[in-house]
């Protein structure tokens, strides 16, 4: 018998018997941008409104123009990426913008999908990054944020504020292995 | 050496001790503090439970509907029954990764964190085999470096100052003398791993929750290490214990918002990855472990203690955790959760640590997945004093004591011996830690002329 097949006789001897599946019901709550932009705040990100997506451009320039390697589709961008780039241009990255799907106000998260990201590594190598959202994509909670999304792909992640840790000592230190600073610009 | 030998080694530094269970505490309230604004947390708590319930109830299928699906997104499953086998797949899926074979030089691994592969001690194995090994969670890279296994499974390096990590970095990564700014030892880890993230072949990942209808998995991290990681190398290698499917992808909604309010008091971590298929031309393992799983399924009285979401509130909340420190635990899963998985992998290294509370509660009262641990806990007390595991003088003392209580003369005598004992003898003797252990921080209380039954019977209205 191989392992398979012994670990699941043996699930099947040992399980109790069945026990069905709780319904999920409705969980309500404040979606509004104001409750997502204060739970950003609280985990060390930012959120900028803007009027308009062909704004973007200017935020950038205002916010990051000492950056010098910017990836974006949304943008102009220095550096070309694809799925196929190398680690060691990745590393280079200061910058990516890149387009969020659905942002969650109970937590600040943005929900980016494969496709979004460029290459699978972007959203994390890069030293600096902002995403960019549609305003009335805000939910507010996970829930709602799952129901959203159609699917969840080949890969994706939800966000929430910057890379952080507080292994030494439980100090909040911004900036692990991920982004240093995360920027949400609203459209 | 057993729980209270090892406690007591750690009590020893005062301050130290008062420092951790404050640093602890201070997560607790943290977590109080994340969950009273959702009005729904007690019944998300319920539904987790129930979720989880029904999926153990339902695992061989569940099993089968994920390997099924994960097959189907292009990903290898492989079954390993114990430690040992895990440990040996993981091994071969590195040799025969086509990315890698025929590499000249040592093959590089990164790995987030993975409680797992602490529990399969999979670290040395690789190591042993020519493969070098990177823990990138920068709580595991301090303890990687001082060769200690972790302490917490969210927080490994909870039991170290900043001047403890300063040295270790001081010595392994050339930082400055004396340097202990929390900010500037993290920068410095930064830049270490993230030249061992872009050199790296393989990167393996634990998961937190497997779903039975896509075949997906996801792993929350804060660091960023687990993507970074994943992303940049040609093979990642999943590793779960079977206890972490859930059916359905709604499921994780209920989870993910349980999950970091009840370990750190964070709404959400900062990354919550979700893996279903691997990146074009590369690869993706997942090894479902058995490793004394299927048993504890068996035990009526211990299965839900299969449940755990790892988040560790049961540890930072624990009286006992907090002053004696994770290492006392001598197990890979310190604290409450872990006292009641241990005995299950071996009763008697582990018969001391069911004993290693105080039956409080808390520990139930703050679980996300509404396991009776402190339940469990006395549950293990009657197994350890069953199989004959408690220690001589518990053992002896327990059975005088129940013949002495079943014989109300001798009971009455023996009463009154040891109140006059206390008064006459000295305090040395009365509290000698030798022979009164129960004496070694406590006072006993001045003891009463005369016990409640001779004052009852000296009162009672005839």
């Amino acid at each position: 018998m191989t392992s398979r097949e012994k670990i699941l006789a043996s699930v099947k001897a040992n399980k109790p018997s069945f026990l069905e599946l709780p319904v999920i019901s409705a969980f309500e709550g404040d979606g509004s941008i104001e409750r997502f932009k204060t739970v950003l705040a609280g985990i060390g990100g930012h959120a900028i409104e803007i009027d308009s997506k062909t704004d973007c451009q200017g935020v950038i320039d205002t916010h990051y123009s000492d950056l010098k390697n910017v990836a974006s589709k949304l943008v102009k961008a220095s550096v070309e990426i694809d799925i196929n780039t190398s680690k060691e241009v990745l590393e280079q990255v200061d910058l990516a913008v890149i387009d969020g799907i659905i942002g969650v106000a109970e937590n600040g998260a943005i929900w980016i999908p494969e496709v979004n990201m460029i290459n699978r590594a972007l959203p994390f190598i890069t030293q600096h990054l902002v995403l960019v959202l549609d305003k009335t994509y805000i939910v507010a909670n996970m829930h709602e944020a799952y129901k959203k999304l159609d699917t969840i792909g080949n890969y994706g992640a939800f966000i929430a504020g910057p890379s952080k840790t507080a292994d030494i000592e439980q100090s909040l230190v911004i900036g692990a292995h991920g982004a240093r600073s995360m920027m949400v610009i609203l459209y | 050496m057993n729980h209270p030998a090892l406690a007591e080694k750690f009590a020893k530094d005062f301050n130290r001790t008062t420092w951790h269970d404050e640093t602890l505490w201070f997560v607790r309230q943290k977590r109080d503090r994340a969950i009273y604004p959702i009005p729904e947390f007690q019944e998300l708590r319920l539904l987790a439970s129930q979720i989880k319930d029904h999926t153990l109830s339902n695992l061989d299928n569940y099993l089968l509907q994920f390997e099924e699906n994960a097959i189907k997104n292009g990903v290898k499953v492989h079954w390993a029954a114990d430690g040992e086998e895990h440990n040996r797949i993981v091994l071969d899926i590195i040799r025969n990764a086509s990315s890698i074979k025929g590499k000249t030089g040592p093959i590089k691994m990164v790995k987030s964190k993975s409680m797992l592969t602490e529990e399969c001690h999979l670290n040395p194995f690789l190591q042993k085999n020519g493969v070098e090994v990177v823990d990138t969670d920068l709580g595991e890279r301090i303890v990687q470096f001082r060769n200690e296994p972790p302490s917490h499974i969210v927080m490994p390096a909870i039991h170290l100052k900043k001047e403890d990590v300063g040295e270790t970095f001081h010595e392994h990564l050339g930082t400055p003398k004396g340097e202990k700014d929390p900010q500037a030892l993290t920068e410095a880890a930064r830049q270490h791993l993230r030249q061992k993230f872009v050199e790296a072949d393989v990167a393996l990942t634990g998961v937190n929750f497997a779903v039975a209808e896509t075949g997906s998995f996801v792993v929350c991290t804060n660091e960023g290490n687990a993507d970074l990681g994943v992303n940049l190398a040609n093979v990642h290698i999943a590793c779960m214990g079977m206890e972490k499917l859930i059916p359905k992808v709604e499921h994780l909604s209920v989870f993910i918002r349980l999950l970091a309010r009840s370990a750190t008091g964070q709404p959400v971590t900062t990354y919550t990855s979700h893996f279903t298929k691997p990146a074009d031309g590369k690869e993706m393992h997942i090894v479902i472990v058995d490793n004394g799983r299927t048993q504890q399924l068996g035990r009526s009285d211990f299965r839900n203690s299969l449940k755990c979401i790892r988040c560790g509130a049961c540890m930072n909340t624990c009286p006992v955790y907090r002053r004696s420190g994770g290492h006392s635990y001598d197990f890979t899963v310190p604290g409450p959760i872990g006292a009641i998985l241990s005995p299950n992998i071996d009763l008697h290294k582990y018969s001391s640590l069911p004993f290693a509370s105080t039956l409080c509660g808390s520990c139930s009262d703050v679980c996300p997945v509404k396991i009776d641990i402190h339940v469990q806990l006395y549950k293990w007390r009657q197994v350890v004093s069953k199989e004959n595991e408690l220690p001589a003088a518990k053992k002896w003392g327990m059975k005088g004591l129940a013949k002495m209580l079943a014989m109300p003369k001798v009971y009455d005598l023996g009463g009154k011996v040891a109140r006059s004992a206390l008064r006459i003898l000295p305090h040395g003797m009365t509290h000698a830690q030798s022979m009164n252990p129960w004496a070694k921080a406590r006072e006993l209380p001045d003891a009463p002329k005369q016990s409640f039954k001779e004052w009852y019977s000296k009162n009672k209205k005839s």
